[in-house]
């Protein structure tokens, strides 16, 4: 009799089908919703926010969404494959105060210093990914695991103090321009390409949203799940460490307290980005839009004199509304 | 036995979109009284356990229980009315003790300072009364993840008696138990019938069926076809009344099968599930596997495709034995699978109709891992038309798709990565006669094409149409291996459901 329960079912399912279309098209309005809110948003504060049009608060606008933004590219590939990594703002601390004891205390030279502290990262990313995989704990325990002892980590290194780091070679990565724009800008901009094209051209961004989608039939499809997963894991940390690596640069010292709540500017970007909490859904392109979204709305309140707290209280609006947006769109688990 | 039947049900109706899964039902049993339920898949049976218990109501038909007319509409209700149902799923929570899972939601309570605490010993106490009565000597402290399987299903029993009913509903009980354990169960049903307790026991075994029963009820397509005492039902009566005169001639035409041998089984074991399980498929076989629920279909295509692993026995593909079989590894020697969940482990439902046909062949679509667009169009849109999948197009969501056409894109994944052996479980399940019917053309024109196909299904009768050869699975064992057009419907049923073939090594 189960088979005509089945039945019934799947009829349902059938009378979702033209209810599956409209969904999607709804996805896309909520993309160009995005969109169309960022447009808005930027007419808005061009009229209202005085200098907000200038070439210079302009880039850095750029620049200021490049940090954040770098890992919102990892932090999406994460979430479509269903997972989270909550330890990247650890990660960018643990990077910024590494780099600041090899290169002061030890004395090295920049690139080996840059080099071991990409490394570390994406090794750590890799072993949280593998703890995730090999005993199934939830992504999100075994990060935020690594989120206190990697921050704590970093304090131990430097003794809770700031390690000043003077080389103007090293400071272009973070504060020098290429053609008047903002060098982590180019490198967020990169990112984004890179992994929009990782996401929807390559065997990897397809596994990922499989996994995400439904990780039992692809695991039944042959697809090595948990590579995929320990992978998304080694991701987040490469690009929290390249974003840990800028932002020391730009801040010229070594410092164990940077990055602290990046893990959910980043998740925020991506979500209002339109990248489904429950994975398998999501693209760069939203990222893009979500992180330019947050960046926009901070600099403009900045510029109106909107209380700080209070810019919290409308992040964290945005927020709901977003995520608010995508349960509407999702189907009923009963569907 | 009073004058009113505890339970009276007439005319029980009850629609599924493309069934009438009831079809004018009458049911009557009297207190203490065991009554036996059995027939086919898909005779009703399920469907009127489901109404009584409240899990679904009939469309049209009249309840009376004790004489007095009642709706059920929720599970509340059913309990309320005296009905507890015990079902082969089990619904205890793991973490919480044996008596927590007695009286769950019930539990006796206590004021402390003004607030109202549960009674632990309370809790205990009661459960420990409970237990007793059934004369099972278990720890009602004891967590219940620790307990194994028959213990479980004790306490799942002792949870329905809680609720003081009139009537307990069985449905399948022993499908998960050994034998030692059966005879416990069927000791206490016989024990709470004496105690005035009517019971209704669905079961396919039966050689059980005389030792608990006072009377059987059979369904057939929706229908009771009749009500006999126990001591009238032989089993071959029973399976002519399960059947009917409808069964048609398995139309499989009978092929020579290619006698090279695409995948070897041997001496699979895996605890409680699979005995000594051996068997060849040939090319261009198709091989059909029937059984009751619990006999070891899934789990022996699971076992093949290295889902689960193995206690003991080899697979080899195309003569090479594969050491430690998983999914990757049999997708690489040409093995394919089509589970039997359709949803929840064959189809990424968000993905696209082109992304599913592609996942399990990405590498025929890329070069260098970068899939060709172009390329996974043209593959999957190939398929589309040759297995005439019906879709708005190739970028729609998996999910919006009808359930026949869902399975088309399960197997059509497999077909693109160029299997040569596809094991398929229950592959028309959930679809209607029109998909069914063009499950079977296509099972036959891999067939044609040199593919092995494993086709496991709970329904006979299409195992037969199907498959070349039939394997009959009873208990973990295989009881018959035979060309299928040498048995029917009902011998097979009859190998299924013996008790004296394939007894599990123990």
């Amino acid at each position: 009799m189960k088979t005509q329960q089945r039945e019934a079912a799947s009829v349902t399912r059938t009378a979702a089908g033209a209810d599956g279309r409209v969904r999607g098209f709804r996805g896309f309005l909520g993309r160009s919703g995005l969109l169309g809110a960022l447009i808005l948003l930027f007419a808005i504060l061009a009229i209202v926010a005085p200098n907000f049009l200038s070439a210079r608060n302009m880039f850095n606008v750029l620049r200021q969404v490049s940090f954040v933004g770098i890992i919102a590219c990892g932090m999406t590939m994460a979430l479509i494959g269903a997972e989270v990594d909550l330890s990247v703002g650890s990660v960018v601390a643990l990077t910024s105060a590494l780099l600041g004891v090899l290169c002061v205390k030890l004395g090295w030279p920049i690139i080996p210093a840059i080099v071991v502290c990409l490394v570390e990262a994406t090794l750590v990313g890799l072993f949280a990914g593998f703890i995730r995989v090999r005993w199934d704990i939830p992504g999100l325990i075994v990060t935020i695991a690594m989120m206190l002892s990697l921050r704590g980590m970093a304090f131990v290194l430097t003794n809770a103090f700031p390690i000043p780091i003077t080389n103007d070679a090293f400071g272009f990565l973070g504060g020098g321009y290429i053609v008047g724009i903002p060098f982590p800008a180019i490198v967020f901009l990169t990112t984004m390409a890179l992994f929009g094209f990782i996401s929807t051209r390559t065997v990897y961004g397809r596994s990922v949203y499989a996994v995400g989608g439904n990780s039992e039939a692809t695991r039944l499809s042959g697809i090595p799940v948990t590579r995929v997963r320990i992978t998304i894991f080694g991701t987040t940390g490469l690009l929290a460490a390249i974003s840990g690596v800028l932002l020391t640069s730009r801040l010229s010292s070594g410092y164990a307290g940077v990055g602290v709540g990046w893990e959910f500017d980043t998740i925020s970007a991506v979500i209002i980005g339109g990248t489904s909490l429950f994975g398998g859904e999501g693209s760069m392109f939203g990222t893009l839009l979500g992180v330019l979204f947050i960046g926009l709305l901070g600099n403009g309140m900045v510029l109106l004199g909107v209380n700080p707290y209070l810019q919290d209280v409308a992040r964290g609006v945005i927020i709901l509304a977003a995520v608010l947006l995508s349960a509407f769109q999702r189907p009923k688990a009963s569907a | 036995m009073s004058g009113v039947p505890i339970l009276k049900a007439e005319q029980m109706r009850k629609h599924y979109p493309g069934v009438q899964a009831l079809d004018g039902v009458d049911f009557e049993l009297w207190p203490g009284e065991v009554r036996a339920l059995i027939g086919k898949n898909g005779a009703g049976k399920s469907t009127f356990v489901k109404i009584l218990s409240g899990a679904t109501h009939a469309d049209s038909g009249t309840l009376a229980i004790e004489g007095k007319p009642s709706v059920i509409r929720t599970p509340h209700d059913a309990f309320a009315s005296g009905i507890a149902t015990v079902y082969q799923e089990m619904s205890l929570v793991m973490g919480l003790t044996v008596a927590e899972n007695i009286l769950l939601g019930r539990w006796p309570r206590r004021s402390r300072l003004g607030v109202q605490v549960i009674d632990k010993p309370g809790t205990v106490e009661a459960a420990g009364q409970a237990l007793e009565m059934m004369g099972v000597k278990l720890n009602p402290r004891e967590i219940v993840r620790r307990l194994s399987v028959p213990e479980r299903q004790m306490v799942e029993i002792a949870k329905a008696l809680a609720f003081k009913p009139k009537v307990l509903i069985l449905d399948e009980p022993t499908s998960s138990l050994p034998a030692h354990e059966v005879d416990a169960l069927l000791a206490l049903v016989r024990r709470l019938a004496e105690r005035g307790v009517a019971v209704i026991y669905v079961s396919h075994r039966l050689q059980e069926l005389p030792r608990v029963a006072d009377s059987l009820t059979v369904f057939r397509d929706g229908r009771q076809v009749g009500t006999v005492p126990i001591r009238e039902a032989s089993p071959e009566r029973i399976v002519q009344m399960m059947i009917g005169g409808e069964w048609k001639k398995s139309r499989a035409a009978a092929r020579q099968a290619s006698s090279r041998v695409r995948l070897a089984v041997r001496g699979l074991e895996r605890r409680h599930h699979l005995h000594g399980v051996s068997f060849d498929l040939h090319e261009g076989e198709v091989l059909g596997i029937a059984g009751l629920l619990g006999s070891g279909r899934t789990e022996l295509l699971r076992a093949i495709f290295g889902l689960d692993s193995l206690d003991a026995g080899t697979i080899s593909v195309d003569g090479k034995q594969v050491s430690r079989p998983t999914p990757m590894r049999m997708k690489a020697l040409g093995v394919g699978m089509t589970p039997e969940d359709r949803k929840g482990q064959g189809l990424v439902s968000v993905l696209s109709v082109a992304k599913n046909l592609t996942l399990s062949c990405l590498d025929r679509v890329s070069r260098n891992s970068v899939i060709s667009l172009r390329a996974e169009r043209a593959l999957a849109g190939t398929m589309v038309e040759a297995l005439s999948i019906r879709t708005p197009g190739l970028a729609v969501q998996a999910r919006a798709l009808s359930g026949g056409n869902q399975q088309k894109l399960v197997i059509g994944k497999w077909l693109n990565s160029q299997v040569k052996v596809l094991l398929m479980d229950e592959p028309t399940r959930g679809i209607d006669i029109e998909a069914k019917n063009q499950v079977y053309e296509l099972v036959r024109s891999l067939a044609s094409r040199g593919i092995s196909v494993i086709f496991v299904s709970s329904e006979i009768d299409e195992v037969l149409e199907v498959s070349d050869r039939v394997l009959v699975l009873n208990r973990g064992s295989i009881a018959a291996d035979v060309p299928s057009s040498e048995v029917d419907l009902e011998k097979v049923l009859g190998i299924a459901m013996s008790t004296e073939e394939g007894q599990p090594k123990e």
